[in-house]
């Protein structure tokens, strides 16, 4: 696979580099974080209908105990998302074939992880995964957030991918996206007209699709202050042990009133099984309130596996999948649990 | 229209001028000659494109020639001082680590930013650290063995 | 003490400096002047008539030097086998599957070239397609070929002995099933070539190929050359294991741009035309009756099996010949019949793939002794120990195995640590999660016969001493791919010369050096062995007679050891010689001195007595196997067999699998560099695990590969790869040199199966699919339960 022609722009501020998406907004112009989506995206392969990374694409399966020799897809074509936005956005040669890059290696005021006065964390979009995965502060702090970066693609991919670059790529399996939004992280969105700041759960919209402006900029993420009672895990199940785009992926954050007390908030996130990641919100509404025990937890996860709205894919069947959310929800709000009555 | 860049390969600094769209890794084998580092697939699936960018073991498949400007470079063809191997070389060929050569080079970049991390990994740590540099040829067994040989010199 | 002074040791490999330094050259590494780039167009889609091919706008796109169709190439069918040439360079009227190749294209770069392709337009007629190999036989179905009804390629039927007997004599007999998927070989190196023409029309291509001689017969057949004006050079090689054993399109057509344009061209596929080109592990349906005797000893087999092999035959035809002729061994089995039928659907062509044919039917029938063995209440090793053939036996289907260590073997890891752990806890599956599991397999150590019918010496080796003295250049066809066969030429040749390594070089893989068949069917040790070790001993007996003839001894008391000329009949007067070599090297400073002869005054000598000194070895097997139909696929001078168990732990909700430790014995006959054969034996079990739990080439409704990258193609990482323990044993092969014979090929039959039976004692769960998933586990788990209930 070749890459199209380009021109690389390279800003040394944000204000430049939101100047030049909307200069050349007419003529097709992305953003270049670490490469390891955007430059894979971009190659035409020598097939034209294939995609390297088939991310929310359609298709049925048999599934259950006999696979068809070939998987049987809808009608339409099967390498395409069932959301049409995708579709229209793929066909678009702005988006497919961009004039420019906007490339922010020389962005460094987007790097770096910052403990706040409030007790929060701010982590610049540029922060590569394998910082995150790196700091003991987000891993005693925001566990979630580090346990996604552990599962995240390899060691190569972790030392050039974004947290940025991860969240804005509105990927449903993206493993930081999944976990920043069970940890309740609120990104910055910095424009020619300023700044905005929008909940991560608002974020995504569908496969590759978000509610950023084509002249915005991820630019932080900001995770609130660590709860006292309280924990987060993340688990991605997948076939191999690197490597993987997810199967299923499950954040927990969970907030205790009191160590032997009731729940006082808990976020559940899904990744894999939707257009975007899901925030189960059936969870919420099942533990808040209630002191967890067995049953509760149970139900918990029966609805986590509610809200969660998988297709079939080569990956895996929507049957499957549903089975793996509930069954990694119960495992994960138990572990949280532990975690958050202090017992790691 | 071509930029020009600079950057240091090996520790020789050289100006050239370079498509935008150019990758790193097509720089190297093209521009600069040094064959060493292999392309398996090109976008980042299987290490065999791993180099060294300011010490950090990355996909030179995945990195624009332009975004390397300014930084050092370290491929295979640096690891050996006066044709003399270092000892993670030595190690890979002593203890058999090597079959059909092609990932081995990016296997050595890798290994090298872990040992200058963490001089005495355990096989975990290893595992890990290679798990994103795929080798067909081996099982990955006696790179491992390698690996923790050459850790074992390391004051 | 060994006999030997560098044999069976741990010699590190002769390019090993060379792969960890960058120096080693493969194929895209190669640059020539005024090379050219080439580019192909492939089929989008997967049957359909060419009505159409219009290169107008490619030809007329600036930078474009050749754009070249089946009007350029003609349509000389080729392929693998003579008896099977069903492909053309390009297609012409038709095309058979997704990237099936129509026309190919030179320019001064890769940009321009696939700006070309992208500029040609093809029109289609498409055509019904056929996906599914179960049903490519029946009535109605698309054709792929007119020459293959019914859309079989090759069938195979045979009847050993009598499997009615075998019933009656049958205590307990059981049917079971085994499905697989087309898998991919995933070297790292994807396919690259580099042809030039010279000025008296000599062609010369480089290509990351196995086998230089096949391609150079294919290449001089399909474009109409003269075979002596067709050159094949093989660079470093970035794995095989099959795919490469053969002559393909990416060559045929980068030669044909070189032709056409009078300049080099270069052509290298990405990873993506990796998967499209394929030639790789068919997909298998297996149904395997097999009979014992209450006291476990087999009676019978019944085997039925159909492979999907794509568009075209590639090794089709040898493929389906093992998967039925490579069971009968390495038990003891008088009744066996075999009917199986390789099939041809719109997907992209298997061929050769390690162990070839006989892999996913040894892992069928190793699982299938299993649950004979838990119903018979026997020990799953000691089942086999009953059935194991010994050396000097003949299998029901002819194969004779003169050296045999299957019960060495199987004893060697019955009594390793794990098996033992197994049999203190009462030998019943565990269901809690935690397995281990037993198999073995056997394979050839060479194919019997060359893939064209011909008396060809199957190798040849040359063997020449320099003339000014000290060192020794083996020149050989061989094929090393990664597998270590350069290292053992040049330890045979050390050892027998009595030298160092460093004064052994090996120059490799060019077939106009020597004729060799290449590096498929674990053929090399053996066979190339054998031409090598008769070509150093061939100089060594040169150089002794001329140096025996100026001493005035008989040449039988002289040997050469340890880089120098020895006697075993007393002291010998060697002053004129030594007076006659210092006197011709005046001024030079590192001079012999010591109280013998040096080597390299011996071959100095020995060339001013006689000229040059050239020392030749050949080898072919003698006449192999039956006369009945097919016989001759599954013969070999020899066969080597593994054993192995797996160890496992199964989430049981999830269906995570993790293998925790694979250990294996495999007999080699005898190890020319340990650390090699264990490098091999390593290398078969990651390709094992990967079939067993991972890869699977997965196609849409249109013949699309939806998988065709190594993030989606699932090989194992080595944080999925457990410690892998390699033990060697060695059978002594009496047709092998110095005992030697396979092991590349081999060590990876019981990996899949050990692994099934490591998931049963783990689960309880019988799986007839591979890849085992971990949804494939919770589904037939939840199937199971729901039988049951």
């Amino acid at each position: 696979m070749i890459l199209p022609r380009f021109d690389v722009l390279v800003p040394d501020t944000v204000d430049e580099a939101c100047t030049m998406l909307a200069n050349h907004a007419a003529e097709g112009v992305r953003l270049l974080a670490g490469g390891t989506d955007l430059l894979v995206d971009l190659r035409r392969p020598i097939i034209p209908q294939h995609v390297p990374r088939c991310d929310g694409c359609s298709s049925r399966s048999e599934g259950n105990v006999r696979s068809t020799i070939e998987y049987t897809p809808s009608d339409s074509d099967p390498l395409m998302a069932s959301e049409g936005s995708l579709r229209a956005a793929l066909e678009d040669p702005r988006y497919a074939s961009p004039a420019y890059l906007v490339s922010l290696h020389k962005l460094d005021q987007l790097k770096g992880i910052e403990r706040l006065q409030d007790g929060g964390l701010r982590i610049g979009a540029l922060t590569t995964i394998s910082e995150i995965e790196r700091s003991r502060e987000v891993r005693d702090g925001w566990t979630a957030l580090a346990e996604g970066a552990d599962n995240l693609g390899s060691p190569l991919v972790r030392n050039r991918g974004t947290l940025g670059g991860n969240i804005a790529n509105a990927r449903p399996a993206a493993d930081m996206a999944v976990s920043t939004i069970a940890l309740n992280g609120r990104l910055t969105l910095h424009g020619p007209s300023g700044a905005r700041t929008i909940s991560a759960k608002d974020f995504p919209r569908g496969p590759g699709i978000s509610a950023i402006e084509p002249d915005e900029i991820l630019t932080d993420v900001y995770y609130p202050p660590r709860l006292p009672h309280s924990g987060s895990a993340y688990y991605k199940l997948a076939n191999r042990k690197a490597l993987e785009i997810s199967t299923v992926g499950v954040a927990v954050w969970l907030a205790l009133e009191e160590p032997d007390g009731p729940v006082k908030d808990v976020q559940v996130t899904l990744g894999a099984v939707g257009p975007t990641p899901i925030l189960a919100e059936s969870v919420k509404e099942t533990l808040v309130g209630n002191v967890p025990d067995e049953q509760i937890l149970q139900k918990a996860a029966r609805a986590a596996a509610g809200d969660a709205r998988p297709i079939d894919d080569h990956r895996g069947s929507a049957w499957y999948r549903v089975q793996m959310v509930e069954l990694l929800t119960l495992r994960l709000l138990k572990t949280v649990l532990m975690r958050a009555r202090g017992n790691r | 229209m071509k930029k020009i860049i600079s950057l240091t390969v090996n520790g020789v600094t050289s100006e050239l001028a370079v498509e935008p769209r150019r990758t790193l890794l097509e720089l190297l084998r093209e521009d600069l000659g040094l064959t060493g580092t292999k392309k398996g697939c090109g976008i980042g699936d299987c290490g065999s494109c791993t180099v060294l960018l300011n010490g950090v073991a990355t996909f030179s498949c995945l990195t624009l020639a332009i975004q390397a400007d300014g930084c050092s470079v370290e491929t295979v063809e640096g690891l050996a001082k006066d044709g003399k191997l270092n000892h993670l070389q030595q190690a890979f060929v002593d203890q058999g680590a090597i079959q059909c050569g092609f990932c081995t080079p990016g296997m050595l970049m890798t290994a090298t930013e872990l040992l200058r991390s963490n001089p005495h990994p355990s096989e975990q740590d290893i595992r890990r650290a290679i798990s994103g540099n795929l080798c067909r040829c081996t099982g990955y067994q006696k790179i491992v063995e390698a690996i923790q040989a050459a850790s074992e010199e390391t004051p | 003490m060994s006999k030997y002074r560098i044999l069976n040791t741990r010699a590190p490999r002769v390019d090993a400096v060379d792969k960890v330094t960058g120096k080693a050259l493969y194929t895209d590494d190669l640059k020539r002047p005024t090379m050219l780039t080439g580019a192909i167009l492939h089929s989008p889609v997967a049957h359909a008539r060419i009505l159409n091919i219009d290169t107008s706008r490619a030809e007329r796109l600036p930078g474009v030097k050749a754009v070249v169709t089946h009007r350029e190439a003609g349509t000389t069918p080729y392929g693998v086998s003579p008896a099977r040439y069903d492909e053309t360079i390009f297609c012409h009227d038709k095309v058979r599957y997704v990237g099936d190749e129509i026309v190919a294209v030179a320019a001064v770069d890769l940009d321009t070239a696939l700006e070309a392709v992208s500029l040609i337009k093809v029109d289609f007629e498409e055509l019904p397609t056929i996906l599914d190999g179960r049903a490519a036989m029946d009535d109605g179905q698309p054709q792929l070929h007119e020459t293959y009804k019914n859309n079989v390629c090759a069938e195979v039927h045979w009847h050993f002995g009598d499997i009615e007997d075998g019933r009656k004599d049958s205590y307990l007999m059981r049917t079971d099933h085994l499905t697989s998927k087309m898998q991919d070989a995933a070297f790292m190196e994807p396919q690259s070539v580099l042809a030039e023409m010279d000025s008296h029309g000599n062609l010369t291509m480089w290509s990351s190929t196995q086998a230089p001689h096949y391609v150079q017969r294919t290449l001089a057949m399909a474009l109409g050359l003269p075979l002596h004006k067709v050159r094949v050079i093989k660079p470093a090689v970035g794995g095989g294991f099959g795919p490469k054993a053969s002559c393909s399109t990416a060559e045929l057509a980068t030669c044909l741009l070189a032709l056409k344009t009078g300049q080099p061209v270069k052509l290298t596929f990405d990873r993506e035309q990796v998967f499209l080109h394929s030639r790789a592990r068919h997909q298998f349906f297996h149904t395997m009756t097999t009979g014992v005797k209450k006291d476990g000893r087999l009676t019978f087999l019944e085997h039925r099996c159909i492979l999907d092999g794509g568009a075209y035959a590639s090794f089709g035809i040898a493929t389906i010949y093992y998967s039925g002729s490579l069971l009968g061994g390495p038990y003891r089995l008088k009744n066996m019949k075999y009917d199986g039928y390789r099939v041809v659907t719109n997907k992209p062509a298997c061929g050769a793939q390690r162990g070839h044919g006989a892999v996913i039917a040894r892992a069928l029938f190793e699982v299938q002794l299993d649950r004979i063995a838990e119903e018979l209440g026997m020990d799953p090793i000691e089942l086999r120990l009953k059935n194991v053939m010994e050396a000097g036996e003949t299998t029901c289907n002819e194969l004779f195995v003169s050296s045999f260590g299957m019960r060495e073997a199987l004893e060697a890891v019955r009594d390793s640590a794990a098996w033992k752990r197994k049999r203190s806890s009462g030998g019943k599956t565990r269901r809690d999660g935690k397995g281990i599991g037993a198999a073995c397999g056997f394979f050839v150590s060479g194919a019997g016969y060359p893939i064209y019918r011909s008396r060809t010496y199957h190798c040849t080796v040359i063997t020449k001493v320099d003339e000014v003295g000290g060192g020794v250049t083996v020149s050989s066809g061989a094929a090393d791919i990664g597998q270590g066969s350069d290292t053992v030429l040049a330890m045979i040749t050390a050892e027998e010369l009595g030298l160092s390594l460093d004064d052994v070089r090996v120059v490799s893989g060019d077939s106009s050096l020597s004729v060799d068949l290449g590096a498929y069917s674990s053929r090399t040790t053996l066979m190339t062995g054998h031409a090598c070790r008769e070509a150093a001993r061939d100089v060594k007996r040169q150089i002794l007679e001329a140096v025996a003839g100026r001493l005035e001894r008989p040449p039988e008391t002289l040997d050469l050891r340890d880089g120098q000329l020895v006697s075993s009949a007393g002291e010998i007067d060697f002053s004129e010689l030594r007076k006659e070599y210092l006197q011709e090297h005046k001024g030079f400073t590192d001079l012999p001195e010591g109280p013998h002869l040096t080597f390299g005054e011996a071959s100095r000598i020995a060339f001013l007595e006689r000229g040059s000194i050239v020392g030749t070895g050949k080898y072919r097997p003698p006449p192999l196997g039956g006369s009945f139909k097919g016989a001759t696929v599954g013969t070999s001078p020899a066969f080597g067999c593994s054993a192995q168990i797996a160890e496992v732990s199964v989430d049981l909700e999830t269906g995570e699998i993790t293998v925790e430790n694979i250990t294996g014995a495999h007999d080699c006959g005898f190890a020319i560099n340990r650390t090699q054969v264990e490098g091999q034996m390593q290398g078969s079990m990651m390709m094992g695990m990967g079939e067993a739990l991972m890869e699977q080439i997965i196609y849409d409704n249109k013949g699309r590969i939806v998988n065709a990258n190594l993030a989606e193609y699932k090989i194992p990482t080595a944080l999925d790869m457990p410690h892998l323990d390699a033990i060697i044993v060695e059978s002594n092969e009496p047709h092998g040199p110095y005992g030697a014979k396979e092991v590349g090929e081999g060590a990876i039959m019981p990996v899949i199966p050990a692994i099934l039976n490591a998931l049963y004692d783990a689960t309880g769960i019988r799986i007839d699919e591979l890849p085992v998933t971990p949804e494939r586990l919770i589904a037939t788990m939840q199937a199971n339960r729901g039988k049951r209930s």
